[in-house]
């Protein structure tokens, strides 16, 4: 009796593992579980046994019935897995083919350049004040301690549209602006980002339209040493932490004592190159402390208040920290240029 | 300004380090523009030309033997004045002259020669003789084997300033002295200067009538020999960058750079009168300058009168007819001051920049006119046998008292941050030659003439730069003050991210363009703002709109081979009583792109427009719509274009290039789209977003397709689905247009409609009763039929 049910749980595995199909399969179970199977065959033979003897013969049958049966399953799975693996092989894509070419697009130099010192300017508490590009002479001029015929006129050659009116020379007229809406002279830290222009013609250093950044502080204490602190902390943001600064006397017409401040040199840190003409300092910006005269023409009294001013050129900046040799460059807007930022 | 090393040591007892003084110039005072020899040659000898013979095979080269004291060497010379028995400037082999000429021993013609007979123009200072015609002979007094540069006095180094405005005191030899007193703390000798005057009176009388020259004096001066002037005198000019000319004008031009007060020589025989007077010149009055340039004139110039006629322009030129020439022996010497903004205007003017208008623009010491004047006398008695007649008639109303600045040691330290104490600024101002007197820490500062100081600011100035800038320490202001970005700022920031992020590069342009370019893309037409003093008419007109430099700058990247070209700005327009900021944008070529995927990026108008939808989505504004133009924008594809109004303003436009535009560019599809920014930063809704229950209810979808004639535009359609709709359609969607013969006029358009309520489950019926409302007004409004 075992030997017999032995050898069709073995009769039905070989048969099992030949099957290809789910079809096969299930003739397979038909003919082994079904109503016609040898299994019934047996299960009739039991009728014959002794009722002692029955229960044991009928759970090595049932015994057998189950291994059969999971002989199919298993079965089923291979082949279920081996339709799957085919399915997948055969979606297979060439993945070294290229992706979508996503444009990618770039702020302009400039832009970032100003973002860039915005955000050192905002992060010490300044705020950013904007103004027209078409100035009267008063704003552009006058009220900067610079008068008609004054000498220091001709430092700034100008774009004039009217007797009276003209493209402004810098981004001052932004400051005397700022003062005066300041009615209550309450404390001001602003900087001044803009557009300006000077009739100069366009060539590797000049162009007679540019951008300028200035900041102005005007309260009742701030000092020479503020300027001096203010501007190491911004040359080390902007050209690196190891930057050392270097005030020389100079001259503007709107601050007094002024200053021209040189870093020292970020390509080869003060020991001399091309880039520094071998001084190891570069020039990066004017400043000084606001002269009296403009404080009074704004109706501050110069006895109680006083600040500084700096400010600078943006594509100076810009061409330094990412070595473009020709301003123009900064105009022209040749893609292969503007993407590199 | 440029300053003889030289000239400068003689005011001190010792000599300069030049590059110290270098170093201080640009930490204590101006900067440097630049250290140089004055002629840069090195090794020069004074030769002895003993005997010369002719070159047997050259008839223009002669064989020279010339001692240079220790040897004798054979030179080949082709200059033709070359003669035995000259002292002449010799190179001998390795000596490099200027322009990197190195002299090496060569053989002409079978001859060899060992050095080279210099002529000035080879060392690069012809300048010194232009009378020079080949090789420059020296005076027989030259020591042969001494350095002929020493000899001229070109042996000198030439220390250039850039000055600033405010450093007028610096365009003298002896400001620079004294400033370079001050820096290095020495000692600085001043000499006096003495001149012999013969008793007969000085002839000439000397009047004014205008208030533009405060001070004259007018001296004449007999006997005069006008000939060359001395080697020191010529190098001391040309180390300044001043041409000799004659010992006359040399002097005047020497006393200019020792002073900084410019003098002027008239041949007093040439002027028809004994009468100076100094006026304003009439309208229509002319000159003929130095130069030999006839000037008209203008009611303002300052001029110089023989009581009839200019024979000078103050200040600026003087005139032709009174030249100082060879044959000059009575000369009338003018030291005088003028003012500055009157010399400013008509050298201007009159494109007429000189040594002497540049140092009366900025203002000069007026109370060292008649040193100066003397000095000339006293060089010119020397110099050119001068008899110096009676005293000068002049006129003088200067003001040159002393100014006096007070400043307490409080002041000063509450405006640098830094602790004075008295003694050092006893030291500095002792040092700058400021007498003073200080009376615990509050000082009175008698500021000398030679300096113009106004206010306690100039002092200050003058203190720090003197005590050093690197000794102020570093600190930051203390007035808390809360930084940050404007919602106008902050706005702009996103806008430039947005379109960067949508693959376009961002380009800055020039504001100033041609008068063509500054009214294109000009919805109104207004009037463009002309610059009075272009420098081309191509940057003569303030543009109206960014997009003409976008298309030019489209071009220029084409003309490259760069395909696409995807770009825009933020910038200014300007327009008569305003300036208007606008953003524009232009795309070309293809967007992001699959091209073996059969996806070409292809660039349209509705792929502009989707952008334009999009930043506006991103920046919250809700209020917008895309109209036809209620007039065509010029410019534009007619058919092709739109304009966009938000919160029923029209604020700019969209739209396809017009096929001229394109073809006047060269390339095709041309997308733009430009718009005021006011309008953007207004619309956006700031702080107004509250956040919206997520519906937990299913919608419902529901697809229509409807024939309409083919004038019915799709907004028309939406419009009148979204009106006739309840609350609870949620969105509606054009998935499909389809056109046909079949179908005549008409079009179909196949919307999805989604419905949803936010507080239940949609019944199938509700939505079908919507569904069938919004048909039949469809059909009522737009005679539309429904498909099925």
């Amino acid at each position: 009796m075992e030997t017999k049910l032995k050898r069709l749980i073995l009769s039905a595995e070989s048969e099992i593992q030949k099957t290809k199909t789910n079809n096969e399969l299930l003739d397979i179970k038909a003919k082994y579980l079904g109503k016609k199977s040898e299994f019934n065959d047996l299960m009739q033979e039991m009728k014959n046994l002794p009722a002692s003897e029955r229960p044991l013969f009928g759970k090595l049958i049932n015994e057998a019935k189950q291994e059969i049966s999971n002989l199919i399953d298993k079965q089923k799975q291979i082949m279920e897995k081996a339709q799957i693996n085919q399915r997948l092989a055969s979606e297979a894509i060439d993945i070294t083919m290229p992706g979508r070419q996503f444009k990618i697009g770039h702020k302009h130099i400039l832009t970032k350049t100003i973002e860039e010192i915005e955000d050192i300017f905002i992060g010490l508490g300044y705020v950013i004040k904007e103004g027209p590009e078409i100035e009267t002479d008063k704003y552009n001029f006058e009220m900067l301690n610079l008068p008609k015929d004054h000498p220091a006129r001709e430092m700034q050659d100008s774009f004039y549209i009217t007797e009276d009116l003209l493209l402004r020379t810098h981004t001052s007229p932004v400051q005397v602006r700022s003062l005066l809406e300041n009615a209550q002279q309450l404390p001001l830290k602003i900087i001044c980002p803009g557009v300006v222009y000077r009739k100069d013609d366009d060539d590797q250093t000049h162009s007679h339209q540019f951008m300028q950044i200035e900041a102005l502080v005007v309260d009742e204490k701030t000092i020479l040493a503020d300027l001096k602190g203010t501007l190491l902390l911004v040359a080390k943001k902007l050209f690196g932490e190891n930057r050392e600064i270097r005030l020389r006397p100079s001259y503007f017409p709107f601050t007094e004592p002024s200053v021209e401040v040189d870093v020292s040199c970020f390509k080869c840190n003060g020991t001399g190159c091309s880039m520094c003409k071998n001084s190891g300092w570069i020039e990066i910006l004017g400043a000084g402390m606001v002269n009296n005269n403009v404080l009074e023409a704004c109706g501050y009294d110069s006895r109680k208040f006083q600040g500084f001013a700096l400010g600078m050129g943006i594509e100076r900046i810009a061409m330094l920290k990412y070595g473009i040799d020709d301003i123009r460059l900064l105009y022209t807007n040749d893609l292969r240029f503007n993407s590199q930022f | 300004m440029k300053i003889s090393i030289n000239w400068l040591n003689e005011y001190f007892n010792q000599q300069i380090d030049k590059l110290e003084l270098v170093n201080k110039f640009n930490l204590m005072s101006q900067e440097v523009a630049g250290l140089s020899k004055l002629v840069d040659v090195e090794g020069l000898l004074i030769g002895h030309v003993k005997s010369l013979e002719k070159h047997p095979d050259a008839d223009k080269l002669s064989v020279c033997q010339v001692d240079v004291k220790n040897e004798l060497l054979q030179i080949i010379c082709g200059a033709p004045n070359v003669a035995q028995g000259q002292k002449v400037i010799v190179a001998k082999t390795g000596v490099v002259l200027p322009g990197d000429f190195k002299i090496k021993k060569v053989k002409i013609r079978g001859i060899e020669s060992n050095g080279m007979i210099c002529s000035l123009a080879e060392l690069d200072v012809q300048e010194f003789d232009v009378k020079e015609k080949g090789i420059y002979v020296l005076p027989d007094d030259a020591q042969v084997g001494e350095d002929p540069l020493k000899y001229l006095g070109l042996d000198d180094y030439v220390l250039e300033l850039d000055l600033t405005a405010n450093r007028s005191d610096l365009l003298s030899i002896r400001g620079v002295a004294y400033d370079t007193a001050c820096m290095l703390d020495w000692d600085l000798n001043i000499p006096d200067v003495r001149v012999i005057r013969e008793g007969v009176e000085n002839p000439v009388n000397i009047y004014t009538t205008t208030r533009d020259s405060s001070t004259y004096y007018g001296q004449v001066v007999e006997n005069i020999k006008v000939k060359d002037s001395p080697f020191w005198l010529k190098s001391r000019l040309i180390s300044a960058g001043i041409r000799p000319i004659n010992n006359v004008v040399d002097v005047t031009n020497y006393v200019m750079l020792e002073y900084g007060q410019p003098l002027h020589a008239f041949d007093y025989d040439k002027i028809s009168s004994d009468r100076i007077i100094v006026r304003e010149a009439k309208t229509g009055e002319k000159i003929v300058t130095l130069d030999g340039e006839e000037r008209s004139l203008l009611a303002g110039d300052v001029v110089i009168t023989d009581g009839t006629k200019p024979i000078a322009l103050a200040g600026v030129m003087g005139g032709l007819e009174t030249e100082i020439d060879e044959k000059s022996s009575r000369i009338l010497l003018e030291s005088a001051v003028f003012n500055p903004v009157k010399v400013r205007r008509t050298a201007n003017r009159l494109n007429l920049k000189s040594e002497s208008s540049s140092r009366f623009e900025k203002g000069i010491d007026a109370s060292k006119t008649l040193e100066a004047l003397n000095r000339a006398c006293e060089l010119l008695i020397q110099y050119a046998n001068a008899i110096v007649i009676g005293r000068p008639s002049f006129y003088n109303t200067a003001n040159t008292k002393d100014k006096i600045i007070s400043l307490s040691l409080e002041k000063l330290n509450s405006i640098v941050g830094y602790t004075f104490d008295e003694e050092t600024v006893e030291n500095i101002l002792t040092r700058l030659r400021f007498s003073f007197k200080n009376k615990s820490g509050e000082f009175r500062v008698k500021i000398p003439n030679r300096r113009p100081m106004e206010s306690y600011q100039d002092l200050v100035e003058e203190i720090v730069r003197i005590n050093g800038y690197d000794k102020i320490p570093l600190s930051i202001p203390e007035t808390p003050t809360q930084g940050g970005l404007s919602d106008r700022q902050k706005t702009k920031r996103s806008i430039r991210s947005f379109l960067v992020n949508r693959g376009l590069n961002e380009t800055k342009t020039y504001s100033l363009v041609n008068e063509e370019n500054a009214c294109k893309f000009d919805l109104k037409a207004t009037e463009i703002i002309k610059i009075m003093n272009p420098l081309t008419q191509e940057r003569e007109c303030l543009r109206h709109s960014l997009l003409p430099s976008l298309t030019s700058v489209l071009s220029y990247n084409k003309s490259r081979k760069i395909e696409d070209v995807q770009i825009f700005e933020i910038g200014n327009t300007y327009f008569k009583d305003t300036e208007t900021e606008k953003i524009a944008i232009l795309l070309n070529g293809s967007a992001d792109k699959s091209t073996w995927q059969k996806d070409e990026g292809q660039i349209d108008f509705y792929y502009i427009k989707g952008l334009v939808e999009a930043l506006f989505e991103q920046l919250n504004i809700k209020n917008y719509a895309f109209g036809i133009p209620s007039v065509n924008i010029v410019n534009l594809h007619p058919g092709i274009s739109a304009e966009i109004v938000i919160q029923g303003k029209v604020c700019g436009f969209i739209g396809k290039l017009h096929p001229e535009e394109e073809h006047e560019i060269g390339v095709k599809d041309i997308y733009v789209c430009e718009f005021e920014t006011d309008n953007i930063y207004k619309s956006k809704g700031f702080h107004n977003t509250i956040y919206q229950e997520i519906s937990k209810y299913p919608s419902i979808k529901r697809d229509i397709a409807i024939l309409v004639d083919d004038g019915v535009q799709a907004q028309k359609i939406i419009d009148v689905i979204k009106i006739n709709a309840k609350k609870t359609l949620k969105a509606v969607e054009i998935f499909d247009i389809y056109q046909d013969i079949s179908l005549g006029s008409k079009k179909s358009i196949a919307l999805t409609l989604e419905f949803m309520s936010a507080d239940r489950t949609l019944e199938t019926k509700e939505v079908d009763d919507y569904l069938e409302k919004i048909v039949s007004s469809l059909e009522e409004q737009l005679s539309a039929q429904l498909r099925k």
